[in-house]
């Protein structure tokens, strides 16, 4: 008997083959056209339970895209920890404007510069004061976790698509990864500067994050998360080397992985990931997601037995412009270079027109299968 | 008291070097000694802080150096920029060679690539008007319209930010069909500037960075330019005025 979609989603990501390429994703994958069908505003689907989880439901009963994933928005864990958010209540219909820090734990703009100091001056002092209050800042565990800000929101909706969809779909749930989180939290640039010159202040903080995404994916494992993604986007190599990588990233990664063994676990980075794509099998992920950038014939032949996850650009030409046949080359493409599953190298643009998404549906079916 | 053109090379040097090491000290040491032999602050500021991150840009571009050494190598140049600029001897009216509006666009708040490329106009002498970061649409055609800059400059680090470029061009296109518009970011190509309608982006731009850096040499270019023209002034064009 054929597998379901959830059953070959969940064997591909412990290493076994299905019967079939899986056509999904372990972050966001909603449609606009999906969630406007179902009377909502792209604003009010990130906060909201039952919205979040029937907008993750559409893209699965629209084109039969095998999982359901939430959250949307890469708030949910900074805002927990008291980082300010901002939802764009205003935006026009139809408008995409995913939410936002407005306030970081430590925020340049509560700096308040003495009177009189030039500008050179200034820019000096903010930046002196930022790194005072990294090194010093002690990060904080909320009280009750599965009550703090928008976790709930994210708890429930996971609730309701495995009581409603989870006998067929696989239901996934992501966050951030410990040093791309901290970017979230506490202001980019310093903490960059930092993890060069002062790579242990940066560490400790990276250690709580261990911490409290161990316990938050773990919450997401309870209410019924299939498999959750980590997606460490702050450590690609287009930002830092692979060096840092190495020395300051991969041992909390090791660290988060090794505590997550229940359900299938996959790590994302995207940007260019060929310098570490050996480090990051080295993490205890089950499965490794790139983008479009990596080589991934050459990942292929490097890491003959890791699971891969890719690499299809989700946003931009020819996904959301281009036409089917198009669409059907840079799925092919995925197949041919040797994708566990074809996934995108990203959150799915939500103005992709649904002749694309029936078109990469249609390339799986056509070239996905593992009969022949 | 004018400076050998030995003591004049080494302080290039220093400058330079100093910013690709990404020593602050060296920097602003050697922008002081400038300073004391009254060496022209302009040359420092072109042939020895830029030309050390048009280094520091090849060396990002090739895998040598990632994002954290160029903002050290960054900070580096404004230690000598903020020392070297005040004495740059020009007519300030002269020295404004263009005006840019810049800013990260509405639901995106980083700012490094974007702060970069202000940083560039800044050593090239533009004046510009920083939006900051999460910029509602609407601001950047307010403040062109107010300020009837010479470019508009919109960065976006996420495809889920980006869309909001093209309704930022149709509405300045709207007003002024000839606006100089310029887009840059991680997801932005030449494709899409092109699709968009704007006038440009890095040649090559999967990294923000690296397009900031790319500028580097048109903004020097530029600077070449207008050095030019107020060698032209200073010294008149048949060269028989003398320096002040």
């Amino acid at each position: 008997m054929p597998n379901n979609s959830r059953e070959t989603v969940l064997n591909v990501l412990r290493g076994q083959k299905g019967d079939h390429v899986p056509n999904f994703s372990g972050m966001g994958s909603i449609t606009l056209g999906g969630i406007q069908d179902l009377g909502y505003r792209f604003n009010e689907i990130h906060g909201d339970a039952r919205k979040m989880a029937n907008s993750a439901a559409s893209t699965h009963r629209l084109f039969g895209f095998e999982s359901a994933i939430v959250p949307f928005d890469m708030g949910v864990v900074a805002e927990s920890l008291g980082a300010g958010m901002k939802y764009y209540d205003k935006a026009d219909l139809g408008q995409i404007i995913y939410p936002t820090m407005t306030r970081k734990l430590v925020d340049r703009s509560t700096v308040t510069v003495p009177d009189g100091a030039s500008e050179a001056d200034a820019k000096t002092f903010v930046m002196k004061e930022i790194e005072r209050q990294i090194t010093e800042y002690e990060l904080k565990m909320p009280a009750d976790i599965a009550s703090t800000g928008r976790i709930p929101v994210v708890l429930e909706a996971i609730r309701i698509l495995k009581r409603e969809l989870g006998d067929e779909v696989a239901v996934g749930s992501w966050t951030l990864g410990p040093f791309t989180e901290l970017g979230q939290v506490m202001d980019l640039e310093v903490l960059l500067k930092m993890s060069a010159k002062k790579p242990e202040a940066v560490n400790r903080h990276l250690k709580f994050m261990v911490e409290y995404l161990d316990k938050v994916l773990n919450l997401h494992i309870d209410s019924g998360a299939d498999f959750v993604t980590v997606r460490e986007m702050g450590a690609t190599s287009s930002i830092m080397s692979p060096r840092m990588f190495k020395s300051l990233v991969l041992p909390n990664l090791q660290e988060l992985f090794g505590r997550l063994k229940r359900v299938p676990t996959v790590l994302h980075i995207c940007g260019d990931t060929n310098p570490i794509i050996e480090l990051m099998a080295q993490t205890g992920a089950s499965a490794l997601s790139v983008d479009q950038m990596n080589r991934l014939n050459e990942t292929r032949a490097k890491l003959s037995n890791v699971v891969l996850l890719g690499n299809y650009k989700p946003f931009g030409a020819p996904f959301c412009d281009g036409t089917p046949e198009e669409v059907e080359a840079i799925i092919k493409q995925s197949l041919d270079q040797g994708a566990d599953g074809v996934w995108p190298g990203c959150d799915i643009w939500p103005q992709v027109p649904p002749e694309n998404m029936q078109a990469m549906i249609a390339a799986m079916k056509k070239h996905g299968s593992n009969s022949h | 008291m004018a400076p050998t053109s030995e003591q004049q090379a080494d302080i290039l040097e220093r400058l330079k070097n100093g910013v690709i090491e990404y020593d602050e000290e060296v920097v602003v040491k050697a922008a002081n000694e400038a300073l004391e032999l009254q060496m022209d602050a302009y040359q420092a500021v072109m042939d020895g802080l830029a030309a050390g991150m048009d280094v520091v840009g090849v060396y990002f571009a090739s895998g040598e150096y990632f994002v954290p050494e160029v903002l050290m190598c960054a900070d580096a140049l404004y230690g000598g920029l903020h020392i070297l600029r005040p004495h740059i001897k020009l007519d300030p009216d002269k020295m404004v060679k263009g005006s840019v509006v810049i800013g990260t666009v509405e639901g995106d708040i980083h700012d490094i690539g974007k702060n970069l490329v202000k940083m560039m106009f800044e050593v090239a002498g533009f004046t510009v008007h920083d939006l900051g970061r999460d910029v509602p649409l609407d601001n950047f055609v307010d403040k062109y319209m107010e300020t009837d800059a010479d470019i508009i400059c919109m960065s976006a680090m996420m495809t889920t930010t980006m869309i909001g470029m093209p309704v930022v061009i149709e509405k300045v296109r709207a007003k002024n069909p000839h606006a100089r518009i310029m887009i840059g970011g991680a997801p932005i190509n030449e494709d899409i500037a092109q699709k968009w309608g704007a006038d440009g982006t890095g040649k090559d731009a999967p990294n923000a960075l690296q397009e900031a850096l790319n500028m580097i040499g048109v903004l020097r270019d530029l600077g070449d330019q207008f050095k030019a023209e107020r060698t032209q002034k200073e010294w008149g064009a048949d060269g028989i005025l003398q320096p002040a």
